[in-house]
Order: structure tokens, then C-alpha cells, then sequence
């Protein structure tokens, strides 16, 4: 009997993953808020971060045995990622900005003159 | 040139252009401040020029006769392309010629034109034109003048017309009218007519003696035509009179047409008596001292050139048109076209004597009926101006018991017209001396012609002789119709009175000089135009037959006598009041005899020339206009059309395939281009949520397909 931490394998993380990306995706589709949209966004991202840091865990160089070894990457990945929500979060705040002084909401509705 | 020359050209030179210098004063400067001084101003300065060339005649006649040579002055005035065999530069020349005719032409003009001004001021009282009449009357004497005093028959054709354009203003003075505007048009054209012809003449005269032609008469040629003679002569010493080239009748011929068309002579005398639509005064100088006259003197200075061919010409002309005209005043009713007729008989008397070498008495016939028919004219003009501008003599009748002075006046011209003489002497008025010269030279001519012509050379005197008589009786008709028996309308016999002294005045003067003319004044005008022959005789220049130039001696106490010409016109006078008197009953149950009828009706027809020309000329004119009209708008305006159809359909199909084809290819890109545009728009929602949608549902089924497509291969 396994501690039942070892148990904890890379599908759990992957449905973890999965079921974040949902509620991610399902956030940016139902909300009309635009900060709404944005937290969904954070959510896709960090689901995809997930992602990265569990196929780093349980993927290895190699087939095996004790010269194989972690790859690294994934983690690297993530903290691109972290990065790259925070300065993304930056520029969709400064958008968001802009987009209530044009329209005085930030209901995503409103702005549909983009309109084909 | 003596002293005397000089003053003779010099005093000439004055009386031609005073009239142009008043004439130009009137018609600029006296629109308000001289408007009614026209009359006196231009009168004034005829009465000046009649001075100056009055003057220049007495000292003429003071001459020895053998200094009376041609006073010529050259000014050289266009220059000519190349050069003669002595190197000189060839010229137009202008200048002046004075020899004995034109002495007495000019006297005479300045006389006559001088009482018709005064007579004018009477005349035209009231004329709302008042100035612009006597400017143009003036003008016209400078033209008259300027022919008379030409030394060039490029300069004579300047002012002859000059002389055109001139009576063409007066005739048509009162242009407000049909009947004037009409009338100075046909005196226009038909002077062109007759124009062409002097242009023509002068042409063929150019052709074969070149510069020659050009160059003004000298003192010794007699006149500018002698001198063109002259010239032929040195060109060609073979020249022979008897066999002369066909080319000098031809252009002899040709510049006398210009005074067929001046002179009024048949074939273009109907404009004459429709130019009687002018103010009176206007009728009086044109048939007395100006146009008219200007046509016989035009033939006088073209004598030299004129060869037995062109004087039986000339005289067959002159022959057709006394007895047409005198036939034709034989029923006029309108009494300045019985005077109208007259002239042109008179005319034909002056051309005949011209053609059968009476050269000497056709100029003396010209200044005498100058004085009797100015006279005439401005009788009737009275008449006229106190009956009303009633001009048909039909309405007149006793008029002398208001009007005895101008019922004495025009008696005493109607017998100076008629030639009246004392029977079996040789004693007469004015006109029996003039008109006996030139029966006279038609008799004596009657060889020359009958070598020519065979029996109908006699025709050349007869008719004339005949015609006499018929002179006699229409003026005699025309003076009992007016002035004698009761009157035929009785207001108008009733508003009659004698007309203003201005315009009696020179009435009285003229029928005195009619009179006067032949005893007293006579010797001295016939010597100088019989001067002016010599000179030209005497400068080897006689075409006629020898003998004929004789007539001055023998002619003159000949013909009358053998006739009893006394005795005839005195009938015809009877004849004519005893008709004529009464009214005009008798004449019209004359009209009644059936032959005389048919004559009376082609007369009163003026023979159907009008109505001849009209037909030949006018209408056939028209056709020819109308048929190249045709042509122009059916055949040429037709191909025009044509290709302009062509062009048209070709335009409406070019445009259809442009509008259908090529830009339906456009516009149909275009539209597909829309209408897809549309559809997708449907796409292009433009809120981010479908777009994340779309892009989640696609990158799942993006990432299902790939799945399928690896779990297949695998």
C-alpha cells in the first residue's frame, strides 16, 4: 500500500487540468463582465500550467532507470506563463480602462461595432 | 503750264471738291447746329463752285485756240509690278483732264446742281432727313464731277461708282417705303450690270496694251481713250482702221455697256423709271446733269476706241431704246414716268448720235436737255408738292389756272424737248438744234451703214425722225392732262397753289436758259465740244467713215426743211391738246379700237420687260437656287446624315456591349463580391464571446480530428 500520495498520478492532474480549463473557458462564454473574462482567462492559463509542471513530473528523459532523467522545460514553461498572465493581465486591465471611457460599461456586450 | 492753265486746273480742282468738303461738313457736324442750315450751307457752296468753273470757262474762252490744249495733271498714286523698256516704275496715276467738254460739262453740272439745292430747300421742307439729303446731293454732284474731270479710266471707274453708290442713297432716300427700297436696289444692280461690262472692256483692253492702259491722256492726245488709241498705233504701225482686231470692238462694246447700265438704255432701262420712287429733286439732277448724263459722256471719251463694228452698236442700241421709251411714255399716267420715258428716249437720241458720229451735237443734245429736262422735272415736282404727292396725272386737270408759272415753265421746256422750230427755217428753241445735229449725222452716216446694213440703214433715220413727232405729242399730253381743261379731282385742284419761291426761282432761271441755250449760248458751247473732237480727230483718231464729221457743215439746214418737221410738231402739239384738253375721253374711246387696244396694253405693260426679267432672270434664278438647295440638303446633307446614322448605330452598339458586357462582368464581380461579403458578415458578429466560442468549438474539433486521424493509423 502506496502512500496515497504516490497514487496520485498524472491523470488525476490532467483531469484537475481539464476540469479548470472548463471552468475557465465555460467563465469567458457566460460572463458579460469583462473582469469576468479576464479570470477565465487566468484560469485557461493556469490549467495549461498545470499542464506543463504535471507532464514535467511524470514524463522522463530516456526510457528509465536510474540515468533518466526530469525535464526540466515544463517548469520553465510556467513561470513564462506566470509571467505572461501577469503583464497579460496588465494590458487587459489599461484595455478594460479604455474600453469604459469609450462606453461607460464594461459589459463585453455592448461593443459590437467591430461587426462584419 | 501758262499762268492761266494754272488757274483754269486750279479753279476746276476747287469746284470738284467743294461739294465733297460741305457734303462731309453736313453729314458730320450739323446733326443739331446746322440741321436746317444744310440747305443754305450746301447750297452756298455749289453757288461757289458754279463761280469757280464759270470763271475757269471765261478764261478758257480767252484763249488763243491753239493754247486750248488739254490741261492735264499727273499725280502718280499706286505703283504698278515691272518696269517699262525706259525703265521708269509704272503707276496708277491720278489727276485731272481739262479740255473743251469738260469745260462745258462741268459749267453745266455746277449749274444745274446749284438750282437743284436751292430747289431742294423748297423742296424738302420738313423732311425729317433734311441734312442727310442735302449731304448726299452733294456727294453725288462730287461723283458727277470727278467723272467729268477724270484723266484715267481707272479713275473715271472710281467715281462712276461713286456715282452708283450715291444715287443708289438718293433714289432709296425714303427707305421707310417699299417702293424707294425696291427702286434703289434695281438702279443698284443694274448698274453692276453695266459695270461688268466696262470691268470686262477694260480687261481685254489690259490683255493686249498692258500698263498702256493705265497711263493718263496727255496735252496733245485729245482725251484718255485717244491716248490709249495712240498707244496702239505705236505698238503696231500696220494697225489698220478698215480691218480693226476683234478685240478692240469687243472691249469698245464692253466699257460701253457701263454707260448702257448709266445711261439707261435697252436692255437695262427699266430701272430709270422705278428710281422716280426719290425725293423729285433727285429725279431732276439724275436725269439732267448727273448719272444718266454721265453714261453719254462715258461713250464721247470712248469714241476713239469705238471701231465701225461698236458704233453700229452703239447706234443700234441708242436706236432700240428712243423708240421703246417714247412708245412707252405714250401712256404712262404717272407723270414723272412720262418724264422718266422721255429721258430715256433722249438718252437713245444722244447714243445714237454718238454711234453715227453726230459726236459734236450728241454732247450739245446732252446740255441741252440737261436745262429742259432738270426744268421739266422740277415743274413737276411743284405739281407734285401741291397736288397732295398725287402723282398720277389721271387726278390732275386746270392745275395752270392755279400754277401759271410752272405751267409757262413747263411749256416752254415742252417745247425745247419737242424740238420746236418756226416752219421752213431755221429758227427753233434749244432742242431743234441739238436734236436736227443729230438727224443730221444719222443721214449723213446712212452710206457707212447701208455698205453694212443695206435698206435698213434707213431705219436709222426714219425712226428717230418718227419718234420726233411722238416726243412732241406725249409731252403735249402730259402738259394738257395736268395743266389744261377742268379740273378732275376738286379737292385737289382746290389745296393746289404755286409752289415756294426756292423752288420757282430756279424753275424760271432753267426755262429761260432752255430757250437761251441754243441762239445765244449756243456758238459757245458747241465750239468747244467741237474743240475737244479736233483734238481728238487731229491726234489720228477717226474710226468712222470719212464725211461723217462733216455733218457740223452741211447737216444742220437739211433735214428740217426737207421734212417740214416745223409744220409736224405743230400738228402733233395741236394733236396732243386737242385729245388730251377736254380729258380723258377721247383717249379712252381711242384705247377702244381693237389693234390700238392690244399695243396699248403691252405699253402699259412697259412692253413686258419687267415681267421678262422677272421671269428669266429673277425666276429662272431662283430655280437654280432652289435645285443646288436640293442638292445641298437632300444628296449632300443626305450623305452627312448617312454616315452620321452609321455612326449613331454603331455608337448604340458599341455602347450596349459596353454597358451589358463589360461592365455587367464588373458590376456582376462586384455584386458576387457583396452578396458573399453578406453572407460572411453573418460571421463577423463582432462580440468576443462567439468569437471564443467558435474558437473553442473549433480547436476541439480540430483536436478531435486529430485524434481520429492518429488513433486510425495507429
Amino acid at each position: 500500500m502506496t502512500h496515497p500520495i504516490a497514487q496520485i498520478g498524472l491523470m488525476h492532474f490532467l483531469i484537475v487540468s481539464f476540469l479548470l480549463f472548463g471552468a475557465g473557458v465555460a467563465t469567458i462564454l457566460t460572463k458579460r463582465n469583462a473582469i469576468g473574462i479576464l479570470i477565465g482567462v487566468e484560469l485557461v492559463l493556469n490549467a495549461a500550467a498545470i499542464n506543463f509542471v504535471a507532464f514535467n513530473r511524470f514524463g522522463w528523459s530516456g526510457t528509465g532507470g536510474e540515468h533518466a532523467t526530469p525535464l526540466i522545460h515544463g517548469q520553465m514553461f510556467s513561470i513564462f506563463i506566470i509571467v505572461l498572465a501577469a503583464a497579460e493581465a496588465a494590458v487587459a486591465l489599461a484595455i478594460f480602462l479604455n474600453y469604459y471611457n469609450t462606453f461607460s460599461s464594461i459589459d463585453v456586450e455592448a461593443a459590437d461595432e467591430m461587426k462584419g | 503750264m501758262t499762268p492761266t492753265q494754272l488757274s483754269i486746273r486750279n479753279l476746276l480742282l476747287i469746284a470738284t471738291f467743294a461739294p465733297l468738303v460741305s457734303s462731309m461738313i453736313v453729314i458730320l457736324l450739323t446733326r443739331r447746329v446746322l440741321y436746317k442750315a444744310a440747305g443754305w450751307l450746301t447750297f452756298v457752296v455749289m453757288g461757289g463752285a458754279f463761280a469757280c468753273a464759270a470763271y475757269a470757262a471765261i478764261q478758257w474762252i480767252g484763249l488763243p485756240v491753239a493754247d486750248r490744249l488739254p490741261i492735264v495733271t499727273d499725280v502718280p498714286w499706286i505703283p504698278l509690278a515691272g518696269n517699262t523698256a525706259a525703265g521708269e516704275a509704272r503707276w496708277l496715276y491720278l489727276g485731272i483732264m481739262v479740255d473743251g467738254l469738260t469745260i462745258v460739262m462741268m459749267t453745266m453740272v455746277t449749274f444745274i446742281a446749284m438750282l437743284v439745292h436751292l430747289y431742294s430747300i423748297g423742296y424738302m421742307e420738313g423732311d425729317k432727313r433734311y441734312n442727310r439729303f442735302f449731304a448726299y446731293l452733294s456727294l453725288f454732284t462730287f461723283s458727277m464731277l470727278g467723272i467729268v474731270i477724270a484723266n484715267s479710266i481707272i479713275m473715271l471707274f472710281v467715281f462712276w461708282e461713286l456715282v452708283g453708290l450715291t444715287s443708289y442713297l438718293l433714289i432709296g432716300f425714303w427707305f421707310e417705303k417699299r417702293g424707294p427700297q425696291l427702286a434703289c436696289k434695281k438702279a443698284f444692280v443694274m448698274n453692276r450690270v453695266g459695270d461688268m461690262g466696262y470691268l470686262i472692256g477694260f480687261g481685254i483692253l489690259f490683255y493686249h496694251l498692258g500698263a498702256n492702259v493705265l497711263l493718263p491722256a496727255t496735252a496733245q492726245d485729245g482725251n484718255m481713250f485717244a491716248a490709249v488709241v495712240r498707244r496702239l498705233h505705236e505698238l503696231d504701225p500696220n494697225f489698220s482702221i478698215l480691218n480693226p482686231p476683234i478685240w478692240l470692238t469687243a472691249a469698245g462694246i464692253g466699257i460701253f455697256f457701263g454707260a448702257i447700265g448709266k445711261s439707261a438704255q435697252f436692255p437695262l432701262h427699266t430701272w430709270l423709271p422705278d428710281a422716280m420712287e426719290g425725293p423729285t429733286p433727285v429725279s431732276s439732277i439724275v436725269h439732267s446733269a448727273t448719272m444718266v448724263a454721265a453714261g453719254v459722256y462715258l461713250t464721247a471719251r470712248i469714241y476713239p476706241i469705238l471701231t465701225p463694228g461698236a458704233h453700229l452698236f452703239v447706234a443700234t442700241v441708242g436706236l432700240i431704246t428712243l423708240v421703246i421709251a417714247a412708245c412707252m411714255a405714250l401712256v404712262m399716267t404717272d407723270i414723272k414716268r412720262v418724264l422718266a420715258y422721255s429721258t430715256i428716249s433722249q438718252l437713245g437720241y444722244m447714243i445714237l448720235g454718238l454711234g453715227v458720229g453726230s459726236w459734236t451735237f450728241a454732247l450739245y443734245h446732252l446740255i441741252t436737255h440737261a436745262f429742259f429736262k432738270c426744268c421739266l422735272f422740277q415743274c413737276s415736282g411743284s405739281v407734285i408738292h401741291a397736288a397732295h404727292h398725287q402723282q398720277d396725272m389721271r387726278y390732275y386737270g386746270g392745275l395752270g389756272k392755279k400754277m401759271p408759272i410752272t405751267m409757262t415753265c413747263y411749256f416752254i421746256c415742252t417745247l425745247a424737248i419737242s424740238g420746236a422750230s418756226i416752219p421752213m427755217t431755221d429758227w427753233g428753241i434749244s432742242g431743234f438744234y441739238s436734236k436736227d445735229g443729230i438727224l443730221a449725222g444719222a443721214v449723213n452716216h446712212g452710206d457707212a451703214l447701208g455698205v453694212l446694213l443695206g435698206p435698213l440703214a434707213k431705219l436709222y433715220f426714219w425712226l428717230p425722225m418718227g419718234v420726233a413727232f411722238l416726243t412732241v405729242f406725249y409731252m403735249t399730253r402730259s402738259f394738257a392732262l395736268t395743266f389744261l381743261g377742268k379740273p378732275r379731282d376738286q379737292h385737289l385742284y382746290d389745296h393746289a397753289h404755286e409752289a415756294p419761291w426756292q423752288m420757282v426761282l430756279p424753275q424760271i432761271a432753267l426755262a429761260i436758259l432752255a430757250i437761251a441755250s441754243a441762239p445765244f449760248i449756243m456758238p459757245f458751247w458747241q465750239n468747244l465740244i467741237n474743240e475737244s473732237r479736233s483734238l481728238m480727230w487731229d491726234s489720228g483718231v477717226h474710226w468712222v467713215q470719212p464725211g461723217v464729221d462733216h455733218e457740223m457743215g452741211h447737216g444742220i439746214h437739211y433735214v428740217h426743211k426737207w421734212l417740214g418737221y416745223g409744220v409736224g410738231w405743230i400738228a402733233m402739239l395741236v394733236l396732243g391738246i386737242a385729245i388730251y384738253a377736254p380729258g380723258l375721253k377721247t383717249a379712252s374711246r381711242i384705247v377702244r379700237i381693237p389693234g390700238i387696244g392690244v399695243i396699248h396694253n403691252w405699253l402699259v405693260n412697259k412692253l413686258y420687260f419687267d415681267a421678262f426679267y422677272d421671269v428669266f432672270l429673277v425666276h429662272a434664278g431662283k430655280t437654280v437656287a432652289y435645285i443646288c438647295s436640293w442638292v445641298d440638303k437632300t444628296i449632300v446633307d443626305g450623305l452627312v446624315n448617312l454616315a452620321g446614322w452609321v455612326t449613331r448605330a454603331f455608337a448604340v452598339v458599341s455602347g450596349g456591349v459596353d454597358n451589358k458586357l463589360v461592365d455587367g462582368a464588373v458590376n456582376g464581380a462586384a455584386l458576387a463580391v457583396q452578396n458573399g461579403g453578406n453572407v460572411l458578415r453573418a460571421t463577423q458578429p463582432g462580440r468576443i464571446r462567439v468569437y471564443v466560442l467558435v474558437f473553442f468549438l473549433s480547436a476541439t474539433l480540430v483536436t478531435l480530428a486529430v485524434l481520429a486521424v492518429v488513433l486510425s493509423l495507429r
